[in-house]
């Protein structure tokens, strides 16, 4: 039986879950800011639910006008569960090994720099996708266990997702974003994906938080 | 109970840091490798016994784990270790301290508040000294013992956009053995390998440690001069070619003479890649092998 993707959560579930993005993402770039030192800017975030086969095209879709891409991905568990994909057009790492590593003793002669372009990524990836998807979750009365970020630079969007990351008879909510950190010339686009199986208790989740607005 | 003696067994540093980076638990790996016991460092500022550690980056960490709860993994490349333990020295590894992959997360209360994170310290000197064995392999000229073509041009293009980014200057010197053919033709080519080292070592002792020589082709070489602009690189050049016509090199009880060709370059506006800075040092050695040979040219 074909599965009824746009059911898998109602308007109103939709619209509350909008909302709470909103304030988590919100908290999240002022803790960045005031906590961390970090200004980034994050756009309204959009919500859209679509068969998991079509994920893989629709974030190439997405990010096409950045040509090659720096991407960094990791994995989140709790009772919400799924992959967060941070996504700059190439070169993003280089313009900020000098944001993150500003007056550290860091040797430049012994390590390439494609290697600090990475370790750099996997810092910034570590840090923004932890805030949004922690201050998410946090709203959400979840606590999650995160992977090791793995960030991969110059890349065709093609080639940096996997067809197999993805339960292809799953239902994926994509969570997205935009991202720009502030006084830097860098930009890019966050995409949080958590399949049917987290569906449930989202569900549950959001109701919750429903019927104390009630 | 069970969880308390794991703590003590694992094979891996686990420290437990309240709000003010005190010490709440150091374990049993941490006392062997650290010499400071647990009972010392306890509600002590880790930074009293480590000051390493106040540094922007694992401070902003830090901050973030309690702020968000998330994970924090502090690999080996670029942090190298968080704690400077003394390590067993390794065959061919130079590593002073244990090199270390550091993770660092959240611990909550009953209440899910984050009061405490936890770091993790394991040891990968080993793989890393055979990480930087293999390196070595495959960024080297077996010859002659300087860095190899492949190496040269990643370099190359990495320091280009260095330059690109932060308008540091940057020279190129190519450079290659005058009649190289005729001394393999004369005295062999166990000669003519014997010279390309002894070439390659001259040379090499006349750069300075932030330099990049490699050879590039059969007796051809590649010096990527950093921080230096055109006269500096010519001065450099010029040293180079001098100090080789000057050299005898004494093969099995002949001495040998021989001279360089070189062209310089540097990064200068017409200059928009890393190729058109080669092409252009390309060039210029040219030139210097049709005035003559053993000269320099830019």
């Amino acid at each position: 039986m074909k599965a009824d993707h746009s059911s898998a959560l109602s308007t109103e579930q939709k619209e509350i879950l909008q909302e709470v993005m909103n304030i988590a993402f919100g908290k999240a770039s002022a803790d960045l800011a005031d906590i961390i030192d970090i200004y980034v800017a994050l756009s309204v975030p959009n919500i859209l639910i679509m068969p998991a086969s079509k994920v893989k095209n629709y974030i190439e879709n997405e990010v096409k006008d950045y040509g090659i891409i720096d991407i960094v991905k990791q994995q989140y568990w709790g009772e919400f569960k799924g992959i967060a994909f941070l996504i700059f057009s190439s070169g993003a790492g280089k313009k900020l090994i000098s944001l993150f590593q500003k007056n550290e003793n860091l040797s430049f002669d012994s390590e390439p720099i494609d290697a600090m372009e990475k370790e750099t990524l996997v810092e910034v990836g570590n840090i923004l996708i932890g805030a949004c998807v922690g201050k998410l979750a946090e709203l959400l009365g979840d606590i999650l266990t995160y992977s090791p970020p793995v960030a991969m630079i110059e890349q065709k969007p093609a080639d940096s997702i996997s067809k197999n990351t993805f339960d292809l008879n799953c239902t994926a909510i994509i969570l997205k974003t935009v991202f720009r950190f502030e006084n830097e010339d860098v930009c890019g686009n966050l995409f949080l994906t958590t399949s049917n199986k987290s569906i449930h208790w989202l569900k549950k989740a959001l109701n919750k938080i429903l019927d104390e607005y009630e | 109970m069970i969880f308390n003696q794991i703590f003590d067994m694992v094979n891996l540093g686990l420290v437990i840091l309240d709000k003010e980076y005190r010490v709440y638990k150091w374990n049993r790996w941490m006392e062997l490798h650290s010499g400071i016991e647990a009972e010392k460092i306890t509600g002590q500022p880790v930074f009293d016994f480590f000051p390493n550690l106040n540094n922007p980056s694992f401070l902003r960490n830090c901050k973030s784990v309690f702020t968000f709860g998330n994970f924090s993994f502090f690999s080996q490349k670029l942090h190298k270790y968080f704690f400077p333990f003394k390590t067993e020295t390794l065959i061919g590894s130079t590593f002073e301290y244990m090199q270390q992959s550091c993770t660092m997360g959240p611990l909550r209360d009953a209440d899910n508040n984050i009061q405490y994170i936890f770091l993790s310290v394991q040891d990968v000197t080993e793989i890393v000294a055979y990480e930087k064995q293999l390196f070595m392999l495959s960024v080297k000229d077996g010859l002659t013992g300087i860095y190899n073509r492949r190496y040269f041009e990643r370099r190359l293009k990495e320091e280009f956009e260095r330059h690109l980014r932060y308008r540091r200057p940057l020279s190129l010197i190519i450079l290659d053995i005058d009649f190289f053919k005729k001394i393999n033709d004369k005295f062999g080519h166990q000669c003519g390998d014997f010279i390309l080292k002894e070439i390659s070592r001259t040379i090499s002792n006349n750069l300075r440690k932030i330099d990049i020589l490699a050879r590039y082709g059969g007796e051809e070489f590649c010096c990527l001069i950093l921080e230096a602009q055109l006269p500096s690189a010519l001065i450099i050049a010029e040293r180079l070619r001098k100090t080789v016509a000057e050299s005898q090199f004494n093969f099995k009880g002949t001495l040998i003479k021989s001279s360089i060709s070189l062209g310089v370059s540097s990064v200068q506006n017409e200059i928009n890649s890393s190729e058109a800075l080669l092409k252009k040092a390309d060039v210029a050695l040219y030139k210097a092998k049709e005035n003559g040979r053993n000269r320099v040219e830019s």
